[in-house]
């Protein structure tokens, strides 16, 4: 697949009754960045493409096999598909706190890694032992219960569970939220990796402008819920972003 | 703070063994007979009785729920069973009936609990109170029926495996809890089912779909309560839709004294093996000196209460911020 | 859902307002026409006493169930029922016949005070000790069936003139007390906080709010309206009886989810548990018109439940709403 095929199209989103709806596509190895005061529509869009609460008349396409595409309504068809999200709350909806980091890491790609509903725990061992070296995660054992990781490990582990079901497209709702400097860089160089290297289009929603400058080709602004802007890698900067969240030209900083 | 709670968790179970231990010591020395063969087997039998209803209840408290239809599925089974095969069907027929209707009862209850987010505590007594009720309007209140021969054999107290000096019973128990214990551990089904009692949210975002698993555990629930059923006809000889009834409390008990607890994503069989035959060893101390049924019921209430409250107890409010 | 304020009358109101009782109110109103339909000579004025009577120990035994479903967490004392029984038993064994008191002053506070014993109890291992509360109420519902079997091991004995006509004429007295009780509690600040901590027990706590003192406090007025189910249980068999009160718990649990009262805490009151209550009993008093066994009886009951708790249901709710406007 060349890396500016265009795996996902999205059609008439409408994020709220009355306001315009969002169309759009995404393309393999992208990177896209979006941002948006708190609550105005950012989330919903998100949600929307990972299948959840799809508002009425719109569709999301995948691309299946070569120029074929798939409709999905549900987040159990768009990761069959390969469309992953990761959830914003860590805690409340991210980890199971009484399982074991291997369960945590485990649990959606189960199907990956068994034969007739029993588990191949080797594999399965494997399979995270290869992404704790690409994130640099660090636990006491894969038997250790999750709750006795730091924040950001915790995430590196959320973030290996999406890995794990071979996603073409990731979703992340504001995913360096709550975690370390270090743990921060060691994502962002990992999104560049998946990108470059593996063609995964990156869909990240974040509350940090900083963020989105570093590591996205472009940002969605949303406001009042709907798509106000796209703005491309060469004219983001800090200033130009906040104008457009304000539903600014441009503001002095 | 978590490890800490594994590593109980872990010990519930442990203690409750303890428990098995000392009850038994306590009875051998009270009680003159008790450590006989005939009582030891005895017990035991009425362990796996429990055990076998207590094993769904396992799974639904893992998941978070509480079946309470238990009691009246066993009546269902006990007296269904009995009729299709006193009226003449071949046993393995009457059985494979019996069993698909318990796991469309809890498969009812199971799914509507999830979907609709209704307590499964009212869901499944109404649908109990329900099933009890078609059971007693279908027999007119007076159950017929007895059990086949080979079932009575497969759980009598004269039974005997080859040399062994107990019926078959013993050992199928014992090979369903090293399979239960097995899908616990190692199946797709049972690493799902810890992680939804965990965290019901996050497990919907990680692709566990709760109205399935909720269908397919008390599914599963009613199965083996539904067994349970036919096994105490084979045991008690005749058929009666209150053969259930006291079900209800120990198979909870059971699984809470086994160390599983009510709020989910922790806990196993093992324990409720154990909580299961500590709870037949009370019972048989108690009957042995001397109290009344009644009392018996009581005395085993406090004793309940005791084992719980050293060391089932919750968390205190504070410590789940 | 907003009420619609122009809307007048009280009754429409309710209706606009109570969304969780709505339900049982509407099976009120079908269910009680149609007794009166079926048999009118039985709801006349001057029968009121007397079907009061009837229900009253469901009505309060239903009353004592809500209670601690209102504090949440798995907060439920499944004891009520046999606590029921035990009253019972030793209000006419222990008292009447053995030492022969019969006075009113005597057994109504016993009633009463063995109802808040049973509350402290239950209060001091769910709440306190932190027993998982059905599991700590089931131990319990077992020690007080034991007991009251124990007491008395077969119906006997009879109530006193003064007692029975608690079920009669003057069957109003014990509903009306727990009435008042429950609408003085209501004007209590305990009241906000007791719902505060069925809604949201880890806001409350965090916000100061002494949540197992609330939990307890609860169990103690579940067991107080207890006591009072006991005294109208009695007057209504005139006898004593261990094995009536058992039965209690399932109906009444049965009855409070028909009100609305939700199981996850924070919603219902006495309304709910009085009208959820009064449609089983009216259900019953209908279906024991057409002659129907016993067993009809009970599938109903079960089938009535399953059925409003499904169309209770906050989820399936917001399904038809949002199938009903698009947006």
């Amino acid at each position: 697949m060349s890396s500016d095929a265009v795996i996902l199209q999205y059609e008439n989103l409408t994020l709220a009754a009355g306001r315009t709806p969002v169309s759009g596509m995404l393309r393999a190895g992208e990177i896209k960045g979006l941002a948006g005061l708190e609550g105005h529509g950012q989330e919903q869009f998100l949600l929307a493409l990972a299948g959840f609460d799809q508002p009425q008349g719109g569709t999301v396409r995948i691309r299946t096999a070569g120029e074929d595409f798939a409709d999905y309504s549900s987040h159990h068809a768009a990761a069959r598909h390969g469309v992953v999200y990761l959830p914003r709350d860590r805690r409340s909806t991210g980890i199971f706190p009484v399982l074991s980091v291997l369960d945590n890491f485990g649990i959606p790609s189960m199907p990956r890694f068994s034969l007739a509903g029993i588990l191949n725990r080797g594999r399965q061992k494997e399979a995270l032992a290869a992404y704790t070296d690409f994130l640099s995660i660090r636990y006491p054992s894969m038997t250790a219960p999750i709750s006795a990781l730091s924040g950001g490990n915790q995430q590196k582990v959320l973030l290996a569970r999406l890995l794990a079901l071979e996603p073409r497209v990731m979703l992340l709702n504001d995913p360096t939220r709550g975690v370390d400097l270090n743990t921060r860089l060691k994502f962002y160089e990992a999104f560049r990796q998946l990108a470059r290297d593996k063609g995964i289009a990156l869909v990240i929603l974040s509350s940090e402008i900083e963020e989105i400058l570093q590591i996205c080709d472009t940002v969605s602004i949303f406001r009042d819920f709907e798509r106000t802007e796209v703005i491309e890698k060469e004219a983001m900067t800090m200033s130009r972003v906040i104008a457009a969240m304000f539903g600014q030209n441009e503001v002095a900083l | 703070m978590n490890m800490i709670l594994k590593h109980l968790t872990g010990n519930r179970a442990l203690v409750a063994y303890a428990g098995v231990l000392l009850v038994f010591a306590v009875g051998a020395m009270l009680i003159p007979g008790f450590a006989s063969l005939f009582s030891i087997r005895a017990m035991l039998i009425l362990a796996s009785l429990l055990a076998i209803a207590a094993l769904g209840q396992t799974l639904v408290m893992i998941l978070g729920g509480i079946d309470l239809s238990i009691p009246f599925v066993i009546g269902f089974a006990n007296v269904v069973f009995a009729s299709l095969y006193g009226g003449g069907m071949p046993a393995w027929v009457a059985l494979a009936i019996v069993l698909a209707g318990a796991a469309m009862i809890g498969a009812f209850s199971g799914a509507i609990s999830a979907a609709l987010s209704i307590h499964p505590l009212i869901v499944t007594l109404g649908v109990g109170t329900v099933v009890q009720a078609l059971v007693q309007i279908w027999t007119r209140g007076l159950p017929t029926g007895s059990a086949p021969p080979f079932i009575n054999e497969f759980v009598s107290l004269g039974g005997s495996v080859g040399p062994l000096p107990f019926p078959w019973l013993i050992p199928f128990t014992l090979a369903l809890t090293i399979a239960t214990i097995f899908v616990l551990r190692r199946t797709i089904y049972g690493r799902k089912l810890y992680a939804l009692g965990s965290n019901p949210k996050a497990a919907e975002l990680a692709l566990i779909r709760p109205v399935v698993m909720w269908a397919m555990t008390f599914s599963l629930s009613s199965i083996f309560a539904a067994l349970a059923g036919i096994f105490l006809l084979g045991f008690t000889g005749s058929s009666s839709a209150g053969v259930g009834t006291p079900y209800l409390f120990q198979t909870v008990a059971a699984v809470v004294i086994g160390g599983t607890a009510l709020i989910g994503g922790r806990g196993g069989f093992i324990g409720t093996i154990a909580g299961a035959i500590v709870l037949v060893e009370l019972r048989t101390v108690l009957i042995g000196i001397g109290l009344s049924e009644a009392m018996v019921q009581s005395a085993l209430g406090v004793l309940i209460l005791l084992l719980v409250a050293a060391y089932g107890r919750d968390q205190h409010i504070r410590n789940l911020i | 859902m907003t009420a619609r304020s122009e809307s007048p009358g009280r009754l429409a109101r309710f209706f606009a307002e109570r969304q969780d009782t709505r339900l049982a109110a509407l099976l009120f109103i079908v269910l009680l026409a149609a007794n009166i339909w079926l048999n009118p000579a039985r709801f006349m004025p001057h029968n009121w006493g007397s079907v009061l009577g009837l229900a009253a120990p469901l009505l309060l035994a239903s009353l004592a169930i809500t209670i601690p479903f209102l504090a949440g967490r798995g907060s439920i004392d499944v004891s009520v029922g046999p606590l029921l029984g035990l009253i019972n038993v030793i209000i006419v064994k222990g008292l009447i016949m053995t030492a022969d008191v019969t006075s009113p002053l005597v057994i109504v506070p016993a009633a009463l005070l063995i109802g808040l014993a049973s509350g402290v109890l239950n209060g001091f291992l769910a709440a306190i000790l932190r027993i998982q509360p059905i599991v700590a109420t089931l131990a319990t519902y077992l020690i007080y069936a034991g007991l009251a079997l124990a007491i008395l091991p077969s119906p006997s004995g009879s109530a006193p003139a003064w007692l029975t006509a608690l079920a009669g004429p003057w069957s109003i007295l014990p509903i009306g007390l727990a009435a008042l009780v429950w609408l003085f509690v209501k004007r209590l600040p305990y009241y906000d906080l007791l719902m505060a901590t069925g809604s949201d027990d880890r806001a409350a706590f965090t916000a100061g709010v002494n949540v197992p003192g609330v939990r307890f406090a609860a169990y103690l007025l579940a067991g107080f309206f207890a006591g009072l189910a006991a005294l109208s249980l009695t007057a209504l068999i005139g006898s004593g009886d261990p094995n009536i009160g058992p039965g209690y718990t399932l109906i009444a649990i049965a009855a409070v989810a028909l009100g609305g009262v939700s199981l996850a805490g924070g919603v219902g009151g006495m309304t709910a548990a009085f009208l959820g209550a009064a449609d089983i009993f009216l259900l019953q008093s209908m279906l024991t018109a057409f002659n129907v066994s016993t067993f009809v009886l009970q599938m109903a009951y079960g089938a009535v439940l399953v059925l409003a708790v499904c169309l209770n249901s906050e989820k399936l709710k917001r399904h038809f709403k949002a199938r009903a406007a698009p947006r």
